[in-house]
């Protein structure tokens, strides 16, 4: 009887101890992405592979390569980074943390021109994809996702 | 030596005898007098012990009826109110019992409505867009709109008409 009564409680305090845990530190990987259909498409990059058939079904693009990426570990929810590649940066200002994910506010450039912005709730379980500008034939694509 | 007044109470209650006796009652100045004051003692000690005795018995026969009653009452009992100590159902086995499967029973119930509520609340799960804006100087034509790919659980922000740009703007 002690000896259940012990196992029990020792369970409950595993449970309650972890709980907070499962919302540490976290990274963000925030990419841009050229997508384009070409006759011998290279492999999706693997930061992309969970997301890659609706990036297929939804763009209908057979390519996509990543031009700039940044991954950062949010430690208070109040981090700022850049992605950025030859032509374009995507600014991402975290301004806190929800039961669900993370308040950002995303600023894409192109050189210095501010072309889109947007704040979103960021979910853990759920990547936001930004259709951006056409890039010859191609297509920006701006990604971010809760690794 | 025994003093007048020991000597009228014991000649009132007829313990004095032979030569006491004589000279008792011939040093009494009122003998007529002192007799029938006897008489009047012991007709009210007859009266006393009368009364009295009777009173007493009737006391004792209550008292005796009473003890009966309360025995007989006792008897009545369960053996253990008796014994003193008032029985419950929950022994400290029982609560631990009782506690830890309310606890489970709780716990139960607890994880069933969390994933039942899950369902019901995974669109709070998918990635929300707040707002969202161009530059309209840069991009005039350009529009704005957002759905949510449930099934890939992916949120996506689509434009159009946002300026097109040059084959080299791919570059890394």
């Amino acid at each position: 009887m002690a000896r259940w009564l012990a196992l029990f409680t020792a369970f409950i305090a595993l449970i309650v101890s972890v709980a907070p845990e499962l919302h540490g530190a976290e990274t963000v990987w925030s990419g841009l992405v050229i997508a384009e259909n070409v006759a011998q498409p290279q492999p999706i990059p693997p930061e992309l592979t969970r997301i890659e058939r609706p990036l297929k079904q939804l763009f209908g693009y057979n390519q996509f390569q990543v031009i700039g990426q940044s991954s950062k570990i949010l430690k208070t929810g109040q981090e700022d980074w850049l992605a950025i590649s030859k032509f374009f940066g995507l600014h991402v200002d975290a301004r806190g943390e929800t039961e669900a994910g993370y308040v950002l506010n995303l600023k894409l450039y192109k050189e210095k021109e501010l072309l889109l912005e947007t704040d979103t709730k960021l979910s853990r379980r759920s990547p936001l994809v930004i259709k951006g500008p056409q890039v010859g034939s191609g297509q920006l694509l701006l990604v971010l996702v809760v690794q | 030596m025994r003093t007048f007044e020991q000597k009228w109470t014991a000649w009132l209650d007829g313990q004095l005898s032979g030569s006491e006796l004589t000279e008792f009652e011939a040093s009494l100045p009122d003998k007529a007098a002192a007799e029938a004051e006897k008489a009047n003692a012991k007709k009210l000690g007859a009266l006393l012990k009368r009364e009295i005795g009777a009173h007493g018995l009737a006391n004792e026969e209550f008292f005796s009826h009473q003890l009966r009653e309360r025995i007989a009452r006792e008897s009545a009992r369960p053996s253990r109110e008796r014994d003193g100590g008032v029985s419950t159902w929950w022994t400290i086995r029982r609560l631990l019992w009782t506690g830890t499967a309310s606890l489970a029973v709780f716990l139960a119930f607890a994880i069933f409505v969390m994933h039942d509520k899950n369902p019901a609340e995974q669109s709070q799960y998918l990635t929300q867009i707040l707002n969202a804006r161009v530059d309209p100087v840069v991009s005039p034509n350009a529009t704005i709109s957002m759905f949510e790919a449930k099934e890939d659980r992916v949120t996506v922000l689509w434009t159009e008409g946002l300026q097109s740009l040059p084959a080299d703007y791919a570059a890394k």
